[in-house]
């Protein structure tokens, strides 16, 4: 019988997860599918409630998974079938080829540097470039190039190979070829996380349609000094910093023709971001829109009162009805009823932020019972909170229900435990 | 710090309020979180005119007397926009014709609105007595039935026909002007609920501004979906030129001569009808359809009121068509039919029910002005 664990999903919750289980001595496959663990976690710049730097507390974290002796990282790796029952699970993955030998690479970044083809980065959300090989993010683990098959110039076009030529260690490999791994494992923690909604579906906003109007996930990486723009809060349309910014909550959730949940993070997430908006530029105008602050976890209330008074943002109680855009300046105008006097009103302001809705991502070779909510349906979200509906199989972080990342953590510990259990042999050595 | 004491009058909360109104068709307002998309999508408030979400509130809260004073209903013309943005599918615009419904129902003073209104058996059996009698009064009192020719004018002898009309006429000015006014003392208030004393050059003035302004063009209605407004204006124009054709004019148009395509009468005559037989037939799809957010519920008055309206305009057109091919019968029946359906249609719709929507938007308009000068002034005068 076998004495492992499979994770699937390189995130927060899954790195928890998974050096948990390495702690107890359980050996575990922690699988992701993009280059670079770090997930969602990795892209954010401080988090709240306490303003810690993200990737402060989350590399040390990627580093020791990464270094674990019980726990085997599979990057760019797709779980592709899943056979079997608890306590003995036949799993296959997909190793996609990187076309950089891990054990040759070094990390130094020459090829990177040296590749002439450009593409949007998905890290920054497209708000920059990286090359066709690349490293996601500076902190990525492991630090290991990645070519991007579908714009090197060598795949598409037949020319090129620089990268091969200025590499030092001679580690880039054409050749590679998709490797499948047989695994069988005693239980399986899905940490598959979320997406983001895409704002288009709320026309009045005019996201994608304005330049000025942001996602979270696109302010967060504006504050972050490894985005796109170094950490300057930047306006799309002239580079210019904003002397206002408004956030808009529940854009894509909450609504019941869209998406009727609550992505329980978000209010906290526009606090940080106001709050951290006036670190940046202390003259700026922060006001926040929304329908009810749900500050519920410990510190919450008392991040809230802070940004009331001591960065003097604005609360308004309203879902604005509509974005315009005054095609001169690119400054965005706002329509909305404030409910506490029933008057309606529109604010001019130069930037808007919008808090998008997520969505649950499912493992596809994993076809779990999905719930009404559309998250991956919980044995008994009371008194088993992290167990699927099939036996063996536990789920942690956003794919089970929304939550922040202190939630998703204690999740990832508790699957952790739950998981070890059927690990057999674990509990009497 | 200066210390104003404000004297509100106390809140009286009718539980009974949500449970009416859904009978009335607002559906689904109780979903309703507060969020305020509504009032800020709709094309037509303004910084002191703010709909629905207000009413909505006062709704779920029971509080009667800020509904009964609200004009705001009266204002909103049902483009559906709050309806088709509206996060909790609250329906806001079902709730906002709901509101028009009992308010009908409250400048009512005789009652019957809210009978018709809350009871399907009340509303059939009020539309059959009615028809009911006319029927009974042409039986006794028609004339020599000429079955040789169409001697429309022998067998309903004119001086009958209009005195019916002239009586018809007359009650319903009575009871439309008097529902305006109970209207008028109902939304006349200021902010704390009392009753507001408003100068005779106001009234006049707003009135002159205001009133035949809304009547004819129904601009307000222009601001909240064009086609509506012109599918509109071509029923109220169809009809006012029906009406005064076949009410005022009847004598010139209810003969014994033969029907004339040529003549100028029966060129309005025609142009009418078929404006109206278009609004009733868009009408009617649209609400079988529930085509548009403004006919996604039909409450039975509504269904009532444009099957009459088609029965009235078809029989009407029949009329025409027997009496130009020389069917006498015919145009004799059907002319009874077309009277019997009539006379419910007026008597019962424009007091109680859908139609007095005639008197209120444009009066609303008017009233919502007059309340602007207490509000732009600081308080009004304290009756």
């Amino acid at each position: 019988m076998p004495k492992s664990v499979l994770v699937i999903g390189g995130g927060i919750a899954g790195i928890q997860a998974a050096l948990d289980l390495g702690d107890q001595g359980v050996e575990v496959y922690l699988i992701e599918k993009s280059p670079s663990i770090g997930g969602r976690m990795a892209q954010l710049d401080k988090t709240f409630p306490t303003l810690d730097c993200s990737s402060c507390i989350l590399t040390p974290k990627m580093v020791s998974v990464a270094r674990h002796p019980m726990v085997r990282l599979l990057t760019y790796s797709e779980v592709v079938e899943v056979k079997g029952k608890a306590g003995d699970f036949y799993v296959k993955v997909l190793k996609k080829p990187r076309y950089v030998d891990e054990d040759k690479c070094i990390g130094c970044g020459e090829c990177a540097s040296k590749c002439p083809s450009k593409v949007p980065d998905e890290f920054n959300l497209g708000m920059s470039n990286r090359r066709a090989i690349y490293f996601p993010f500076p902190q990525a683990v492991p630090l290991k190039a990645t070519i991007d098959r579908e714009h090197c110039f060598y795949f598409t076009k037949g020319i090129c190979r620089v990268c091969e030529r200025f590499c030092p260690t001679r580690a880039i490999n054409f050749e590679q070829k998709p490797e499948t791994l047989e695994l069988n494992v005693a239980s399986i923690i899905v940490a598959t996380g979320y997406e983001l909604m895409d704002p288009r579906i709320a026309p009045t906003y005019g996201y994608g349609k304005y330049p000025n109007v942001y996602t979270s996930l696109e302010f967060e990486r504006l504050l972050s000094s490894t985005g796109p723009t170094g950490g300057e809060i930047m306006r799309r349309s002239d580079n210019k910093h904003p002397k206002s910014i408004a956030f808009i909550q529940c854009v894509c959730s909450r609504d019941v023709k869209v998406n009727p949940n609550c992505s329980a993070f978000c209010c906290m997430a526009s606090v940080k971001h106001a709050i951290l908006a006036k670190e940046h530029l202390p003259e700026v105008d922060c006001t926040i829109f929304y329908m009810d602050l749900r500050a519920f976890g410990k510190g919450y209330q008392e991040f809230y009162n802070r940004a009331v008074r001591e960065f003097r943002v604005k609360f308004i109680r309203a879902k604005p009805a509509k974005i315009e855009e005054d095609p001169e300046t690119k400054d965005l105008i706002i329509t909305y009823e404030d409910t506490f006097t029933g008057v309606k009103k529109s604010i001019r302001v130069e930037m808007v932020v919008l808090a998008v809705g997520v969505k649950p991502v499912y493992p596809e070779a994993l076809s779990l019972p999905i719930g009404e909510d559309g998250y991956i349906l919980l044995k008994n979200p009371i008194i088993e909170p992290v167990a699927a509906d099939i036996d063996g199989v536990y789920v942690v972080g956003v794919a089970a229900g929304a939550k922040d990342i202190p939630d998703s953590v204690i999740q990832a510990s508790s699957a952790a435990v739950k998981a070890s259990i059927l690990a057999e042999g674990v509990v009497h050595e | 710090m200066e210390v104003i004491t404000v004297y509100e009058k106390p809140t009286k909360v009718a539980p009974e309020l949500s449970a009416r109104l859904i009978e009335l068709g607002a559906g689904k307002f109780i979903r309703c979180f507060n969020c305020g998309n509504c009032t800020a999508i709709c094309p037509l408030t303004q910084d002191n005119v703010s709909y629905p979400r207000k009413l909505i509130r006062y709704a779920i809260m029971g509080i009667e007397d800020k509904i009964v004073s609200s004009i705001d209903p009266w204002l909103c013309y049902y483009c559906g926009e709050c309806s088709d943005y509206c996060p909790r599918d609250a329906d806001p615009g079902s709730f906002m014709m709901a509101l028009r419904r009992y308010l009908t129902t409250k400048y009512d003073w005789t009652g019957i609105s809210r009978l018709l209104y809350l009871s399907k058996k009340v509303e059939i059996m009020a539309i059959m007595i009615v028809a009911a009698i006319v029927g009974l009064l042409i039986y006794f009192l028609h004339g020599p039935v000429v079955l040789d020719r169409v001697q429309l004018e022998t067998f309903a002898p004119i001086h009958i026909v209009d005195t019916a009309g002239l009586a018809v006429f007359f009650i319903l000015a009575v009871l439309l002007i008097t529902n305006l006014y109970r209207m008028y003392r109902f939304v006349m208030r200021d902010e704390y609920g009392e009753r507001v004393r408003v100068p005779l050059k106001f009234l006049v003035a707003d009135f002159v501004k205001t009133v035949p302004v809304h009547f004819f063009t129904q601009m307000k209605f222009k601001l909240c979906r064009v086609s509506n407004w012109i599918n509109h204006l071509i029923m109220v124009y169809g009809y006012a030129a029906a009406f005064i054709l076949f009410v005022p004019l009847l004598r010139f148009t209810q003969t014994n001569e033969p029907f004339l395509i040529v003549n100028p009468l029966s060129i309005i005559g025609i142009f009418s009808t078929l404006a109206l037989l278009y609004g009733a037939s868009i009408s009617i799809r649209g609400r079988i359809r529930r085509s548009q957010p403004m006919w996604s519920y039909s409450h039975l008055t509504d269904w009532m009121f444009i099957t009459m309206l088609l029965i009235v305009t078809v029989t009407g057109i029949l009329v025409g068509i027997f009496r130009f091919i020389g069917l006498p019968l015919a145009t004799y029946v059907t002319y009874s039919i077309h009277l019997m359906i009539v006379a419910p249609f007026l008597l019962l719709e424009v007091p109680f029910a859908k139609w007095a929507h005639l008197a209120y938007r444009p009066f609303a308009v008017y009233f919502s002005d007059l309340k602007k000068h207490f509000q732009s002034k600081g308080g009004g005068i304290h009756a």
